[in-house]
């Protein structure tokens, strides 16, 4: 679902390498936890891969469509959230949900049906009638979630997605990914939690400085030591 | 104390102006330079160019002044200018610098007392104030200073005048904005008052307007001694509070001690108000401030009912994003404010001066209506309307509006092209809708046919198009998505220039054409269709480079 071959991207003309010959794969029904210290470059990578930034050689691949050559196509199969996303802060909710659905041409029927489900499991059906200036930050999160998800997409793109939801929302997400995945579909996020990678993931990337330095299941990463958990192999490759 | 002043000053002139980042830029991310010499060599050209014209002016009214025996009454005009400028833009940049900008959520916690934050913020408007001060002020105060026979202390006393000049405008403009916040119950909609400061600034503007043209034509001599009297009454009139420009004038012109007296009581004054504000800034201005904090909340759970309504149907992308358009323009107040206001009162201030000399009126007025000239009419009201349309900053802006949120355009499944389209259609929509109010009351008014106010509507809207596409392409070419407050995107953005500039550019262009067309008598219905078709001729070429840009440039822009 995602094949990312050699990419590269480096900020002001080439003296910050952010992503360095980033190779990596995810199959269908695979969550795949996306980590590394701050700075290691999770979040360009992502962003490259939504069509946010440019990169400066190599090829992306969501659902079969190549990012560079069918951009539009890519797009309509992958929902994104950003870290820290800046919203239309002077639509209502519903507008706002609305417009993604007519931008990513939801059919009528499926947008009523998965805009009443989300907005009950993430508990904004009341808030929904409001600009999305007076919601707090939980709310406006959950509000873009909403609509990165409303079109149904085969691949997902999240960038921390956790943080900032309350234990009630953030379970059901974790939940909703699961569900996801098992209907064969796709999830890549990004996170700081390792308890949520070591018990979510089917596979885990471990990026430092631009350059993926472990990749694999769980299993592999602890080669064969039962007792390693996640925090300590995470700080002995980062080291 | 001061220290710690200062140290808060430099930082926060270093956010507001951007040095840090500037640097940045240029060293750091090795941008290229030509664009930013670009960029200042436009400015430099259409700001001179307005320069000049007010050097123009200035020296006509030295001339006349001299002529009535009092040389000084430049210098009044200029402070006077100045000084109205100041408050009626400084009221825009208080409201925002001191109410709107995201830094508050950072300064508020620290432990810094309001007066010192408001005095920060004060001095950073002041700052960005001096540029439209010194344009105004040292060609009218060196005029005078070079040909009156002055000292050395005139030019002395002149340096503090004009470094003070802005001040009390500004002071004013900021306790009066200060109080406002703190004692009008504005909590409900923050709007309001980006509203209420257009609103005064508008009036002030047409008032001056009204008493400036409001002058009935003479000789030369007798114009100037009646601008000089109009000017004192202005002064008068808006009330003992603001005679600041006359006490600058009379410091420097009148000779020895009663110079320096006047002198001593503008700069007094000047620091009368900036210590009556930072007095009153310690008490009112982070109430105020506190209490503007909200949005409005209904909290309540929109019906199933409603709900299905507001979804229940589908458009297609392009209408979405144009719906989204026009719902994002029309919520943020000081857009509409600034598309709608300034493009209506143009053409009253243009027509100002026939309105108020009612023999003028009546001739111009005889001259429309007499079905000779009635083409004429049609064809110079149509160039006003769209002169007004030029000022228009949708277009221009409405890829920097999109700022922070930018990022949507790159992620969304719409290509480039048509996102621009909705862009298009939004502007050409409103701009249309401008030309329509606007030139039926004319039609009445010149008693223009109907058929012909048909062909000007459509003659108008294809010039609109066409215009907009050209404010489309400058703000890709150069969009500012940098901002916190909307008004700095639209306010702070030179594309609004440039697109003005190049909307004179196309009219003068289809005002040369017609009359050529009409010099080599050509009819008139054939004179409306060549000047569609040239309209077409040229919409057609931009359409394409428009999509071909933005083809581009929403690939270049990362967000
Ligand atoms: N806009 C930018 N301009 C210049 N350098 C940048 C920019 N954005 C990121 N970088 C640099 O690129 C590198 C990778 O940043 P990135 O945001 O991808 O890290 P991250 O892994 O997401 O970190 P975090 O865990 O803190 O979110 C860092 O060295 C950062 O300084
Ligand atoms: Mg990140």
């Amino acid at each position: 679902m995602i094949e990312i071959k050699h990419l590269s991207k480096s900020y002001n003309k080439g003296s910050v390498k952010a992503v360095d010959d980033l190779n990596l794969n995810v199959r269908p029904g695979e969550i795949f936890g996306f980590l590394g210290p701050n700075g290691a470059g999770k979040t360009t990578t992502i962003k490259m891969m939504v069509g946010l930034l440019n990169p400066d050689s190599g090829t992306i691949r969501l659902a079969g469509f190549d990012t560079a050559e069918n951009p539009l196509e890519a797009k309509r199969q992958t929902g994104y959230v950003p870290d820290n996303p800046d919203v239309y802060d002077r639509l209502t909710g519903i507008e706002y949900l609305n417009f993604l659905a007519d931008v990513y041409e939801v059919p009528v029927k499926e947008r009523c049906e998965r805009i009443s489900q989300l907005l009950d499991m993430f508990d904004l059906t009341d808030a929904v009638g409001d600009l999305i200036k007076s919601y707090s930050h939980g709310m406006k999160q959950k509000i873009v979630l909403t609509g990165a998800l409303l079109h149904n997409p085969a691949v997902w793109i999240l960038d921390e997605p956790m943080v900032g939801l309350d234990p009630k929302s953030s379970h059901l997400l974790k939940e909703y990914m699961r569900k996801h995945c098992d209907e064969g579909n796709t999830v890549f996020f990004s996170t700081h939690v390792l308890e949520v990678a070591e018990k979510l993931c089917d596979r885990i990337g471990i990026i430092k400085k631009g350059k993926l330095i472990a990749m694999g299941t769980m299993e592999e990463l602890r080669h064969g030591d039962q007792a390693d958990s996640l925090e300590n192999i995470f700080l002995e490759l980062t080291e | 104390m001061m220290k710690k002043f200062l140290s808060l000053l430099k930082t926060y002139c270093n956010i507001y102006f951007g040095i840090s980042s500037m640097k940045y830029q240029y060293t750091r991310e090795k941008k290229s330079l030509w664009k930013p010499v670009l960029t200042l060599a436009g400015v430099v050209v259409g700001i001179g160019s307005i320069i000049y014209l007010y050097c123009l002016m200035i020296s006509g009214i030295f001339r006349g002044a001299q002529a009535i025996g009092h040389p000084e009454i430049v210098l009044t005009v200029a402070f006077l200018l100045c000084q109205l400028l100041s408050l009626i833009f400084g009221i825009f940049y208080i409201i925002s610098v001191f109410y709107f900008s995201n830094d508050m959520g950072m300064l508020v916690p620290l432990p810094l007392r309001p007066g010192e934050v408001l005095g920060v913020k004060f001095i950073t408007v002041l700052l960005s104030e001096y540029p439209v001060t010194l344009s105004l002020l040292l060609p009218a105060f060196i005029l005078y200073g070079t040909t009156a026979g002055t000292g050395i202390w005139y030019w002395l006393k002149g340096i503090v005048l004009i470094v003070l000049a802005p001040v009390p405008p500004l002071v004013i403009a900021s306790i009066f904005v200060v109080l406002l916040v703190r004692f009008v119950n504005i909590r409900r909609n923050k709007d309001m008052l980006m509203i209420i400061g257009s609103l005064l600034g508008v009036f002030l503007g047409l008032g001056i307007n009204f008493v400036t043209q409001n002058i009935p034509e003479g000789n030369e001599a007798e114009y100037m001694e009646k601008l000089a009297r109009s000017s004192t009454a202005l002064v008068k009139s808006i009330g003992s509070r603001f005679p600041a420009s006359i006490w600058a004038t009379l410091g420097l012109s009148l000779p020895g001690l009663s110079g320096w007296g006047y002198f001593l009581l503008f700069v007094g004054f000047s620091l009368v108000l900036l210590a009556a504000l930072w007095w009153l800034g310690d008490r009112f201005f982070y109430k105020g401030y506190l209490s503007g904090q909200e949005a409005k909340r209904k909290g309540k759970a929109l019906s199933r009912q409603s709900m299905e309504k507001s979804i229940g149907t589908m458009s297609s992308p392009v209408s979405a994003l144009f719906r989204r358009e026009w719902k994002l323009f029309l919520r943020t107040p000081i857009y509409v404010m600034n598309s709608l206001v300034g493009v209506i009162i143009l053409p009253f201030a243009l027509l100002m001066p026939y309105l108020t000399q009612q023999g003028g009126l009546k001739q111009a007025m005889g001259y429309a209506r007499n079905s000779q000239y009635g083409f004429i009419a049609a064809l110079i009201s149509l160039g006003i309307i769209l002169f007004g349309s030029g000022m228009n900053m949708i277009s221009c802006t409405s890829i920097s509006r999109e700022g922070r949120t930018f990022w949507f355009s790159r992620m969304i499944p719409v290509s480039p092209e048509n996102q621009v389209l909705a862009k298009l259609l939004q502007s050409s929509v409103l701009s249309s809708v401008y030309l329509i109010v606007i030139a039926i009351p004319l039609a009445v008014l010149l008693h223009i046919s109907p058929g012909r106010l048909l062909a000007i509507v459509i003659l108008g809207t294809l010039v609109n198009i066409l215009m907009n596409i050209l404010g489309l392409i400058i703000d890709l070419l150069h969009p500012k998505l940098e901002w916190n407050d909307p008004q700095e995107a639209i306010k702070q953005n030179l594309n609004v220039m440039f697109s003005m500039l190049l909307s004179w550019l196309v009219i003068a262009l289809f005002a040369v054409s017609a009359i050529a067309l009409i010099q080599y008598g050509i009819p008139e219905a054939w004179i409306y269709l060549i000047l569609g078709l040239l309209a077409l001729l040229l919409i057609a070429p931009g359409l394409y480079g428009l999509f071909a840009l933005a083809r581009h440039r929403y690939r270049a822009l990362e967000a």
